[in-house]
């Protein structure tokens, strides 16, 4: 399965009368992008108002209550369109050609639950722990329509950010891309054939599924009632994961993570030298105890049919996944496959208390994307686009984590991409 | 008595009886009124005849 993506490099956002990208500027015309989100029945039900705002690198804007961060994209050849199954039809994406508007995000922001939202900075130190300081973001305030219940509310901003990024996303169908790049992966015979002396490793991808807003979609499918299955991974570059997740900030995968993965990436960059990258297996983190062993024992299985040497197993969240973490290392290990595990830390504000809530020596090789509880004191922003009613209730937040002066005492965690178990951040230990 | 028994098993509990889900250990909103009354002293009774029982290692009480 062959995939060339083709970056258009984005210089600036312009709000104007037109939408158009012209010279590496997006020009956006609100009005335009609000009346293409709100021909949804679901959002024009449950969201009671849209307002856009253009935050740049370096300016004094704190981002909050951050929901999702999403890559406009579009397909301009081969089958399908970018988010099948919720905003394209079903069919299978991950071959032809996407252009991606690199250097830029839709952000959608505003209160879903209250607590789970997050914070980014443009500038300061706040800044330096967020990926999406360094983009051009486009923010979508939403309001909700008063009385929607809040898991209608959620799939309505979903739909409203990844509506917005589609529409963004076709203005640069026509537009010559500043560079291209070709991804490929095999079939199973074929890339034996190709790579015979070469280790055969896959990338084993949890996604976040608790429920109760803690959920990802495949294909539109939801992850909780999936078992574990296999994926292309240039279907991931085309969306065909998207986040619907109101947790912890510091470690959710937003859309954009999806779209980006850096392990899909480097596995690339070593395929056909180091390694075979043979395909990622997508396995969920549900609250049964049933469902965890279930689904781990897919994913081992998976591992032992595609007779891989080894894999990469990348976590979303933390506590009670910790579990489906270590029981799919240890699975995997115990079929004959080697293991490095992606995670990050809950050490206590000190570092010094047990970072996961399980663990098992067959885990014995693991990356960290650092500690959540870190205390950070983010100080005050010119301006805020959203609001900062929740800084005190976000997780990683205390009553008082809002200083009457504007400045933030919070841990971590509050910070959107901050511990990014995808390794998406700079932040790490040896 | 918890759902993620192996976190239970990590920490160095005695006695474990599995429940339901983490966000629902001792019901299911799936059932009725009646059955999850039926399925909570189900786990409760369990949970007491383990209470009751010496253990020489960590013990799960399969329900």
């Amino acid at each position: 399965m062959k995939l060339e993506l083709g970056f258009i490099q984005i210089k600036d956002i312009q709000f104007s009368k037109e939408c158009k990208v012209e010279n590496g500027t997006l020009y956006v015309n609100a009005d335009e992008v609000k009346a293409f989100v709100f021909q949804d029945d679901d959002v024009k039900a449950c969201v009671k108002e849209a307002c856009f705002d253009i935050a740049r690198p370096g300016e004094s804007v704190r981002i909050t209550p951050v929901k999702d961060v999403i890559e406009p994209r579009v397909k301009v050849e081969g089958p399908g369109g970018e988010f099948p199954g919720v905003i394209a039809k079903v069919d299978t994406v991950g071959t032809g050609k996407t252009h991606v508007l690199r250097g830029m995000a839709v952000v959608t922001a505003g209160k879903i639950v209250g607590f789970q939202e997050g914070v980014i900075d443009m500038t300061g130190p706040g800044a330096d722990y967020t990926p999406f300081s360094k983009l051009l973001n486009l923010v979508m305030v939403c309001t909700p329509v008063d009385g929607v219940k809040q898991h209608e509310y959620e799939h309505a901003v979903r739909i409203a950010g990844l509506r917005a990024a589609t529409f963004i996303g076709e203005l640069g169908r026509n537009v010559q891309p500043d560079e291209t790049k070709d991804f490929e992966t095999y079939g199973i015979k074929e890339g034996m054939e190709k790579f015979p002396n070469l280790p055969r490793v896959a990338y084993v991808h949890m996604l976040q599924s608790q429920g109760l807003l803690h959920d990802t979609y495949v294909y539109g499918v939801d992850a909780k009632r999936s078992l574990t299955t296999i994926i292309n991974p240039t279907e991931t570059m085309d969306g065909a994961i998207i986040s619907g997740n109101c947790v912890s900030a510091c470690d959710k995968n937003t859309t954009y993570h999806h779209q980006n993965n850096p392990v899909v990436a480097d596995l690339f960059a070593q395929h056909g030298k180091t390694l075979n990258y043979v395909c990622n297996i997508i396995t969920n983190e549900n609250v049964y105890l049933a469902d965890k062993q279930r689904s781990s024992d897919w994913s081992a299985k998976l591992c032992r049919l595609l007779d891989l040497d080894g894999v990469i197993v990348s976590q979303e969240g933390f506590g009670n996944p910790d579990t489906d973490l270590i029981m799919n290392t240890k699975k995997i290990e115990q079929v004959g496959v080697k293991t490095t595990i992606i995670t990050d830390e809950y050490a206590g504000q000190d570092g010094k208390s047990q970072s996961l809530a399980d663990a098992d020596p067959l885990a014995d090789a693991v990356v960290t994307g650092g500690n959540a509880n870190m205390p950070v004191v983010l100080p005050k922003m010119d301006k805020v686009i959203g609001t900062l009613d929740y800084v005190d209730k976000i997780a990683g937040g205390h009553a008082g984590s809002l200083r009457p002066d504007g400045t933030i005492e919070a841990e971590l965690q509050v910070i959107t991409g901050a511990t990014n178990e995808m390794g998406f951040n700079c932040l790490s230990a040896r | 008595m918890c759902t993620v028994t192996p976190i239970s098993m990590t920490v160095g509990a005695n006695r474990i009886v599995p429940t339901i889900a983490i966000p629902h250990p001792l019901g299911n909103p799936a059932l009725t009124h009646e059955e999850e009354y039926a399925l909570r002293k189900k786990l409760v009774t369990r949970a007491l005849e383990a209470l009751t029982t010496d253990v020489k290692d960590q013990t799960i009480f399969e329900v």
